[in-house]
């Protein structure tokens, strides 16, 4: 099955193409805010490059996020439409999946990490390798480094794009052997889409028009209210 | 030509189709107030999270209501500029991929020239050049409109939009949000006269506006009582408070229709909902031989049909964008002279 997959949740735009198991094109680059711009672009140019049409593509897959909120929406948006205008069914992929994914080969616990963009706040999650596919262990994490190291129960690999940032924190932990290692890894288009093919083989396609990003995070509205009124505050809280 | 556009500049998730820029076949509006309400104006992260929950929804709705499917759409019109990014940028994806995969063109259009393109939509006999007057939440700006898209700026506002004038002054009496349609409700009971607020601008030589003076003078003349408890004259406020927006905005705008020596004028915008507005506009313009013209209420405020009429001009003057059209949240109306 021939899927195209899409991840725009981190500051690069990431598509490819997988038949199956097989990755046909694989593609992705930092965009610097032109997310947008370029997104119809990319897909239409790896299409030729890849020499396939938007006929020949059977299904779509999403990288429905953790991460920026902006670039979640431009990729589900792109993902929903894709599928709607041609009829062809979508699958949302979290990207903590396709990190951990991308990890696969490894045995220890995989902690993908991706940064929330608001100071030191990041989201992890924990995955386990096994049969081809990873399978979350617990809840979703969000909060800062220090935090998320003092959950750590055994050694774990980390998956991050843009790693060196928690450099420091992480040469303390492989010290401490709670770090087994850390990889630096972008959430790849094709690993979105290896991952939607098996779903969508599985005849587990989403509902396409629903289909929401993954936020993991209120929306900043109290931030809002705090501007104005004390008694709107005050009405939200009765 | 059948054209499918897309409005999602700020909270409210539109589209339409519209055939030859004229006839509108749907007009989808997924209003999110309820969402807002409790905050007292639009939270941006809450309105670009519900567009992209909306917008597939509503451009199929917009396909059903109007009998066509996806393959009869020509063109995709949607807002690409002016309003909240976040919000622009879920109908800009979405319009940016139907135009990749059904193979039309696509057209960015800005927010205000939408506006203007209501009251073309609602009133074809409008006569060109005309001046329009777009007022809203948003927005408070004083266009001559010499052709189709030929625009030239003649003023707009200098602080706040008088539909936010509006909502600032329902906020400080407790009235909810958004502010516009419960004063307009108060201000019928009341009398206009009962307080003589001042109207900034009024005798400037300029198309400038500005409510924010006003709306400080009303805050600060009843924010003591509001304090103690006492009960105001709500109606009266409301009443005296229209009545000063409303002679500001029909003086200039009549001025400016007299400068420019154009027989039309055109209201547009949610504001141009307002029914003391649209009274005193029609009195004067009676009195100067001038008609005034107001878009349907289904047009006023933001939605999808106007973005397509506009979109479709702009074809028609072979002015499309390609798939890397992006939006820009903060733009003026491009203003084009006819050389």
């Amino acid at each position: 099955m021939l899927v195209l997959g899409i991840d725009t949740s981190g500051y690069a735009n990431a598509i490819g193409v997988a038949d199956g198991e097989r990755v046909l094109a694989d593609f992705a680059f930092q965009t610097r805010n032109e997310s947008l711009a370029k997104i119809m672009l990319n897909v239409d140019s790896m299409l030729k490059d890849a020499g396939l049409g938007l006929e020949d593509i059977e299904g779509f897959g999403v990288g429905l996020g953790p991460g920026s909120w902006t670039g979640i929406r431009i990729g589900v948006t792109v993902g929903k439409m894709l599928a709607y205008s041609t009829g062809k069914p979508v699958k949302g992929i979290s990207t903590m999946e396709v990190l951990a994914y991308q990890a696969r080969d490894c045995r220890s616990l995989i902690c993908p990490i991706i940064d929330a963009g608001a100071g030191d706040t990041i989201y992890a999650a924990f995955y386990r390798s096994g049969n081809n596919a990873v399978h979350q262990v617990g809840d979703y994490y969000v909060g800062d480094f220090s935090g998320l190291a003092e959950v750590i129960a055994e050694p774990v690999v980390l998956v991050a794009a843009g790693v060196s940032k928690y450099q420091s924190a992480i040469e303390q932990l492989l010290e401490s052997n709670i770090v087994a290692a850390a990889r630096e890894s972008i959430p790849g288009g094709a690993m979105v889409a290896l991952r939607a093919a098996a779903r969508l083989q599985n005849g587990e396609p989403d509902d396409t028009l629903s289909l929401a990003p993954l936020y993991l995070k209120e929306s900043t509205a109290r931030a809002f209210v705090n501007k104005y009124s004390k008694r709107a505050l005050e009405a939200q809280q009765r | 030509m059948l054209v499918l556009g897309i409005e999602t500049s700020c909270d409210e998730t539109s589209a339409a189709l519209v055939a030859d820029g004229r006839t509108v076949l749907s007009n989808i509006i997924a209003n999110q107030l309820e969402l807002h309400r409790k905050y007292g104006g639009v939270v941006p992260e809450i309105a670009a999270r519900r567009h992209t929950e909306l917008i597939g929804y509503v451009i199929n709705e917009a396909l059903d209501a109007g009998g066509k499917s996806l393959c009869d759409v020509e063109a995709v019109a949607v807002t690409a500029k002016q309003g909240l990014v976040g919000s622009l940028l879920v109908g800009a994806a979405a319009a940016k991929t139907l135009s990749y995969v059904l193979r039309v063109p696509l057209v960015g259009v800005h927010h205000i020239e939408g506006h203007i393109f209501a009251n073309l939509l609602s009133n074809p006999e409008i006569t060109l050049p005309h001046v329009c007057l777009t007022v809203s939440g948003g927005h408070t700006l004083l266009v001559y409109v010499r052709d189709y898209c030929q625009y030239e700026l003649l003023g707009g506002t200098v602080d706040d939009a008088a539909g936010e004038a509006f909502d600032k002054i329902a906020k400080f009496l407790d009235l909810g949000f958004p502010g516009g349609p419960v004063i307009d409700r108060l201000a019928a009971q009341g009398d206009r006269k009962a307080f003589a607020f001042p109207r900034p601008l009024l005798k400037a030589k300029t198309f400038y506006f500005s409510f924010s003076g006003l709306k400080t003078s009303i805050i600060n003349a009843f924010k003591g009582q509001l304090a103690s408890g006492e009960t105001l004259p709500m109606e009266d406020i409301a009443a005296s408070f229209q009545e000063a927006v409303v002679d500001v905005l029909v003086t200039k705008t009549l001025r400016a229709a007299r400068q420019r020596e154009v027989s039309a004028i055109s209201v547009t915008g949610g504001v141009s909902a307002n029914r003391r507005l649209r009274e005193v506009f029609a009195e004067a313009g009676n009195r100067e031989g001038i008609k005034v013209y107001f878009p349907n209420l289904s047009l006023c405020t933001d939605n999808a049909a106007m973005i397509a009429a506009a979109g479709h001009a702009r074809m028609m003057l072979g002015q499309v964008d390609d798939l890397s059209l992006d939006v820009i949240p903060n733009v003026p109306l491009e203003v084009q002279h006819a050389g």
